[in-house]
């Protein structure tokens, strides 16, 4: 069978991309909220809509609302999940600022507090699902804001990682490696936005990239050696009070998308430029 | 490639490394310094779940001493040797805080609390010795003999369990063996997340079991000028002092813990109870303790940062009298008991005659509370619920052993075990 060229397109590799990590975000919202027994009602919010979002995002796709100039009804579909992601995240950043850090403001409570950056990546991911149908990706603008949104991932990712790990006092150098990981991974994609990039540096990007998707597989792997050795009652205590199983593959994630956006980039670098 | 854009890059993802190590470097080192990762993560992990789960103990953790000195909840949870287990939420945690844990880091005053009578003594003053192991009988036996060596108390089978479970137990846990083998609680005095030297200073902390009227220690107190000038003192009392610095700055009136355990101006602190004690106040007959003199001399030192050695001299030789005259009332009625029971009139079952409550409720009663008034300020204490009590239930035990002997028989009014208390 062959699939139309506009499904193989950058658009739609970010537009799985974004029903993909909607459908995971409910398996990820479940446990981050089940740590408190889902104790107020609105934590039931993300979990539900990530559940809904992936499938009617999947289907405006399929019925290739996920360009500026698709099917009509389509394309409203999936600009109505991309807007109601972007207000989830919002409300969900919010709703976690009710917190002990911002009632006591001490480094100890940011720590331990509610990560209340998370729910951005229902914004993230709503921004990406509207960028889809607002701009077409054969303009240059669209893959440099994919890239921004990958950037601003990588930046939550520095601040949950240096967190995360702050809770255990770093006691194991390793856990250094993700907070090095998204410092070099901000500071390549910033340059790559910011600055103007060659095809080699580009391509160095990539690279950096690979190595992300690599710290984000080494350190899955090693939370998922943490909490089968760790304690707790029962398997399902071990992951819901152990180690967060799937926020390495953040990295991995994050390094996808920002592979997109700058095979996107390179792309559009014309012949004569190429080094 | 362009070697501006890499440095750049190279350029920012260090900096916000070096960042990341600054910020890291401003948290205490006392929270991140410690043997595991677990003991780090305590320090706020388990607020994250107990701020929302039962807020009070951590509003209580919160006030207390151990949180200002970043003592962590896995500090004193966490499971040591020959403690049970259990897994909970990501951390191992002992099954029972007991005193064991809180010796880790108070291990001299635990020292001191197992040499006095709150320790083994306290325990089997209900159940007798069987929950000890043969050291802790010998360790006790040392400085309170008789303290463990002894039957088990005769009431609870005639009470009921219920009795023994929710009200001998509760009080005497201060001093219950431990499956760890450490003995006793501290948070009987201290509570648990307050762990409190504030706390263990009121006097209705320890009126919560030295009250009633086989020891009425806080009412006397609380009749006592010390008491009355306390309570209208407590304002401006630093119940919180720390114990190695306490003046009477700070407390210019004692409370229970002032004259008995308090290292006042100086003194040395200790948490052995029986440590200033001079007289087995508690017993039939009082009799000297072992340790006499010297606890005599510790009790009158701490008097000496208020009164004038004269005045504690006297106070001393006027409560000796008290002791004295109680002896010789609850003798005389020990006498009778004691005939009764050689002329074969009495059996030998404890409480199956009402003579027997009598002859019980007034050494245990009215003469304890005669001579602890005596050596605590109580004047209505010793005279009206002590010695005019005495008096009556020696003329009413005089009249109930005339009846029996004219009887000439045993009449058991209902069966009992074991020994008499």
């Amino acid at each position: 069978m062959r699939v139309p060229a506009r499904y193989r397109s950058a658009a739609a590799a970010v537009e799985l991309f974004a029903a993909a990590n909607f459908a995971f975000l409910a398996l990820d919202i479940f446990l981050a909220h089940s740590v408190n027994e889902f104790a107020r009602w609105e934590e039931w919010i993300p979990f539900g809509f990530s559940i809904a979002a992936a499938p009617l995002l999947l289907a405006s796709f399929l019925a290739g609302g996920f360009r500026p100039r698709g099917a009509r009804a389509a394309r409203a579909l999936g600009l109505a999940v991309g807007a109601a992601a972007v207000a989830v995240g919002v409300s969900g950043l919010l709703l976690h600022l009710d917190s002990a850090f911002f009632e006591r403001q001490t480094l100890a409570n940011l720590v331990y507090t509610a990560p209340f950056a998370a729910p951005l990546a229902f914004t993230g991911l709503g921004l990406l699902v509207l960028l889809d149908r607002l701009v077409e990706a054969a303009e240059p603008e669209w893959a440099r804001w994919v890239l921004l949104l990958a950037l601003g991932g990588f930046v939550g990712n520095l601040g949950l990682s240096l967190a995360d790990h702050a809770q255990n006092g770093f006691f194991r150098k390793t856990e250094w490696i993700a907070v090095a990981g998204a410092a070099f991974a901000v500071g390549f994609l910033a340059t790559a936005l910011f600055a103007r990039s060659d095809r080699r540096f580009l391509r160095a990007c990539l690279g950096v990239m690979a190595l992300e998707a690599a710290v984000g597989v080494a350190g899955f792997l090693l939370h998922l050696r943490g909490n089968l050795e760790g304690a707790g009652r029962t398997l399902w205590d071990r992951f819901l009070y152990g180690a967060p199983i799937f926020a390495p593959l953040l990295f991995a994630n994050l390094a996808i998308l920002a592979a997109i956006a700058i095979a996107t980039m390179l792309a559009g670098i014309p012949a004569a430029n190429r080094a | 490639m362009g070697f501006r854009n890499v440095f750049i890059a190279v350029f920012l993802g260090t900096a916000i490394l070096v960042a990341a190590f600054m910020v890291n470097r401003a948290r205490p080192a006392r929270e991140t310094a410690q043997p595991s990762a677990a003991l780090v993560r305590a320090s706020g992990k388990c607020a994250e779940c107990h701020a929302r789960e039962t807020p009070a103990i951590v509003r209580e953790y919160e006030m207390s001493r151990h949180a200002a000195r970043k003592v962590n909840c896995l500090e004193c949870h966490q499971a040591i040797a020959g403690q049970e287990k259990y897994d909970h939420r990501g951390f191992v945690l002992a099954r029972h805080v007991t005193a064991a844990n809180c010796k880790q880091c108070h291990a001299t005053e635990y020292d001191q609390f197992l040499r006095s009578r709150h320790a083994a003594p306290a325990w089997a003053a209900v159940t007798g010795p069987k929950e000890f192991t043969p050291e802790q009988i010998a360790f006790s036996e040392q400085f309170h003999p008789g303290g463990v060596k002894r039957p088990p108390n005769a009431l609870p089978p005639l009470e009921g369990p219920q009795a023994l479970a929710s009200g001998c137990q509760k009080c005497h846990a201060v001093g219950r063996p431990n499956a760890d083998g450490s003995i006793g609680a501290c948070t009987s005095c201290h509570a648990r997340h307050a762990a409190s030297v504030e706390l263990a200073r009121l006097p209705e902390t320890c009126g919560q079991c030295h009250l009633g009227p086989d020891h009425s220690q806080i009412e006397i107190y609380h009749e006592s000028k010390h008491g009355v000038l306390f309570n209208a003192q407590r304002a401006r009392m630093n119940l919180s002092a720390d114990p190695k610095r306490l003046t009477t700055a700070d407390m210019p009136v004692p409370t229970c813990a002032t004259c008995h355990l308090s290292g006042l101006e100086g003194l040395k602190t200790t948490h052995d109870t029986s440590e200033r004690l001079s007289y087995y106040l508690f017993a039939e007959i009082t009799d000297k303790r072992p340790n006499f003199t010297a606890a005599q001399v510790a009790m009158k030192e701490t008097c000496r940062k208020c009164h004038p050695a004269a005045s504690i001299d006297r106070f001393y030789q006027e409560a000796e009298t008290v002791v004295a005259a109680t002896n010789a009332t609850v003798r005389e009625a020990k006498g009778i008991m004691d005939r009764l029971a050689s002329e074969g009139l009495l059996t030998k079952v404890p409480f199956d005659d009402p003579i027997k409550y009598l002859y019980f409720n007034m050494w245990h009663y009215d003469g304890r509370t005669a001579k602890h008034g005596a050596f605590m300020g109580g004047a209505d204490f010793v005279q009206w619920h002590g010695a005019y009590e005495l008096t009556s239930k020696l003329t009413e035990i005089k009249a109930r052993a005339a009846e029996i002997e004219a009887r000439g028989g045993k009449v058991p009014a209902r069966a009992g075990t074991g020994a008499l208390p």
